[in-house]
């Protein structure tokens, strides 16, 4: 089919320039977060050394003595990582269910799950803490984290994946069930392997919203299982001596989730529109 | 279809988890907004622990309709989700049209643009208003102090010279004012959900009719009538899930208004929350059971408009 091009001649490059200038522009203050991580403290204020200065990675060998990040770090990959885990473990049961055994109430049931994303965790703070803190005692503890961040992801985990396994043929499934296979074998041996893309990158962008939360983890922590974001926000103070610093280890905070966002951005359209924009 | 125990059970642990997540705290919430409730009182000691014999009524919620707070933080909770909303939308929209055509390194500015949404609000937060908006320190400060230079230099020549000594010294905008800091965090989160907005409009135009496009074309409609007659409606959906999606995480924005406004006058509910919370349990529920409220009239209105949307 023959393309008609109305594009004029001075479109074909004005057009494509704006788009990468605006992207620069988006992209700048990142850049300038990792650009910034290189200069010592004393350079990174000073309108001189602005661009030109001298590269260093001592705020990179310091992380830990300044910052303690490392502690941090392994909080978030422990927590958001089996709250992904269990999310997963929890909603596939469900999913598979919603998708191949709908039932009346299937549409009501997902709609309800989703309107529990709209509750504004505010409002339920100190009921939060005091059932943690008082009645459960596990306040600040890794196993609560992941479950909280398992929950608040729960939802989306659960239409996301209703969402893959409807693409899957019925016959395939109900072909195991004559067969004989047993729901957690139908599970196990034949839809998993045919969803594996969709549960794939359900886990992926899980992972991405756990490791990015930044109500609970800074509100239900103190010390012993408080994440990134918790590090991150108690150092808020306009810290005009240590951009240095407080830009790399900021760079590491967000630097590995950045660059796996970039191998989810369709799915991130999925998941977010509940499978409406595909 | 025979047997229906085995999808009811595979389905009980998520519908009893997100059950119990949801009803236990708001429960306690609701109770909470009854009673007399504080952490810490020496006058009134019998107050710290909750019981039903402290009872107060509606007296929490008139308590806090009648704090000075209270309207400035509903209206800045408004104000801010709307501004983020009306600026994401018209950026996603204009930038989406803008990638959505073939041309060289398309790929890398995909990537360009979408990276700031992945980057974690506390981060966000402090770069912002740390590195790029601050007054003294930040790129505001040093663009703002380079222009005064050039301006200064400028005041030499000549003839145009006296032109310019007439012109006043720049003075950097600080961002952690009261209503400034409330810019400020339109400005980061517009940065950090623009993409989004982006990237649902793009997958969507993908799937745009192409043929349908051409038709027009032959028939003759321009540009401007082409984009107003098949894409706007074609991006009808799309648009309302950004509306909605957004609304949604925006009404509950919390670490960027802490980090960028702790202090400062400005504030929005769930801040404010956060601060009866620090010992006026009752008016921290009942602004809290106002935010529900709030939240479920916005939901109510956009699952209206999406909803039937959603299944298909």
């Amino acid at each position: 089919m023959a393309t008609i091009d109305q594009t004029s001649k001075l479109g074909k490059v004005f057009w494509p320039v704006l788009a990468w200038v605006v992207a620069l522009v988006f992209f700048f203050p990142i850049f300038w977060m990792v650009f910034t991580s290189f200069k010592t403290d004393a350079d990174a204020v000073k309108p001189e050394f602005l661009f030109k200065f001298t590269p260093t990675l001592e705020n990179y060998t310091n992380m830990t003595e300044n910052y303690d990040y490392w502690r941090f770090a392994i909080n978030s990959v422990i927590t958001s990582t089996f709250a992904t885990l269990f999310a997963l473990f929890v909603g596939v049961p469900a999913a598979y269910a919603m998708a191949f055994n709908p039932s009346r109430h299937t549409k009501d049931i997902l709609v309800w799950m989703l309107s529990t994303k709209m509750l504004p965790a505010a409002a339920v703070l100190y009921p939060m803490t005091f059932l943690t803190k008082n009645f459960l005692q596990i306040f600040d503890t890794h196993f609560l984290i992941i479950l909280v961040l398992c929950l608040i992801n729960l939802p989306i985990v659960i239409w996301m994946l209703f969402t893959y396994f409807k693409e899957i043929p019925k016959e395939i499934i109900e072909a195991g069930k004559m067969d004989g296979v047993s729901t957690w074998g139908e599970i196990k041996d034949i839809l998993i392997p045919l969803a594996w893309g969709g549960v794939a990158s359900t886990a992926l962008l899980t992972f991405i919203f756990c490791w990015n939360e930044a109500y609970w983890t800074v509100r239900l922590t103190t010390t012993d299982a408080a994440t990134l974001s918790k590090l991150i926000e108690g150092n808020r103070a306009p810290e005009g001596l240590f951009f240095g610093r407080l830009s790399a280890v900021s760079t590491a905070a967000v630097g590995p989730i950045v660059v796996l966002g970039w191998f989810c951005q369709k799915q991130l359209v999925r998941g977010l529109t509940f499978g409406a924009v595909k | 279809m025979a047997n229906r125990t085995i999808p009811r059970l595979l389905q009980t642990p998520s519908v009893v988890l997100l059950l119990l997540w949801m009803l236990v705290p708001l429960g306690m919430t609701l109770y909470f907004s009854f009673i007399r409730y504080v952490l810490n009182s020496l006058r009134r000691p019998e107050w710290t622990t909750p019981s039903f014999s402290n009872w107060r009524g509606f007296g929490n919620y008139e308590y806090v309709l009648n704090a000075k707070d209270f309207g400035l933080a509903m209206t800045n909770s408004i104000f801010i989700v709307a501004s983020i909303l009306v600026f994401t939308v018209l950026l996603g929209l204009a930038l989406a049209m803008l990638v959505n055509r073939s041309f060289p390194g398309r790929g890398i500015v995909r990537v360009l643009l979408i990276s700031p949404f992945f980057v974690m609000p506390a981060v966000n937060a402090v770069l912002w208003i740390n590195m790029i908006l601050d007054p003294v320190l930040g790129l505001n400060g040093l663009a703002v102090q380079g222009i005064n230079e050039i301006i200064n230099n400028l005041r030499g020549f000549p003839v145009l010279g006296s032109f310019f000594s007439l012109w006043p010294e720049f003075e950097p905008i600080s961002f952690r004012a009261t209503q400034t800091s409330a810019y400020a965090v339109i400005m980061m989160v517009t940065w950090q959900w623009t993409p989004f907005a982006v990237l649902i409009f793009m997958t969507s135009l993908q799937s745009e009719d192409e043929s349908q496009k051409e038709a027009a074309i032959l028939d003759g409609a321009n540009a401007w009538s082409r984009f107003r007659n098949l894409t706007v409606p074609h991006l009808a959906r799309p648009i309302a899930i950004v509306v909605m999606i957004q609304s949604i995480f925006h009404l509950s924005l919390y670490a960027e208004i802490e980090i960028v406004s702790r202090g400062n006058g400005n504030k929005n509910l769930p801040y404010l929350i956060g601060e009866f919370t620090s010992n006026n349990i009752g008016a921290a529920s009942a602004t809290g059971i106002f935010a529900v409220i709030l939240a479920n009239i916005v939901a109510i209105f956009l699952l209206r408009m999406v909803g039937k949307n959603l299944m298909d």
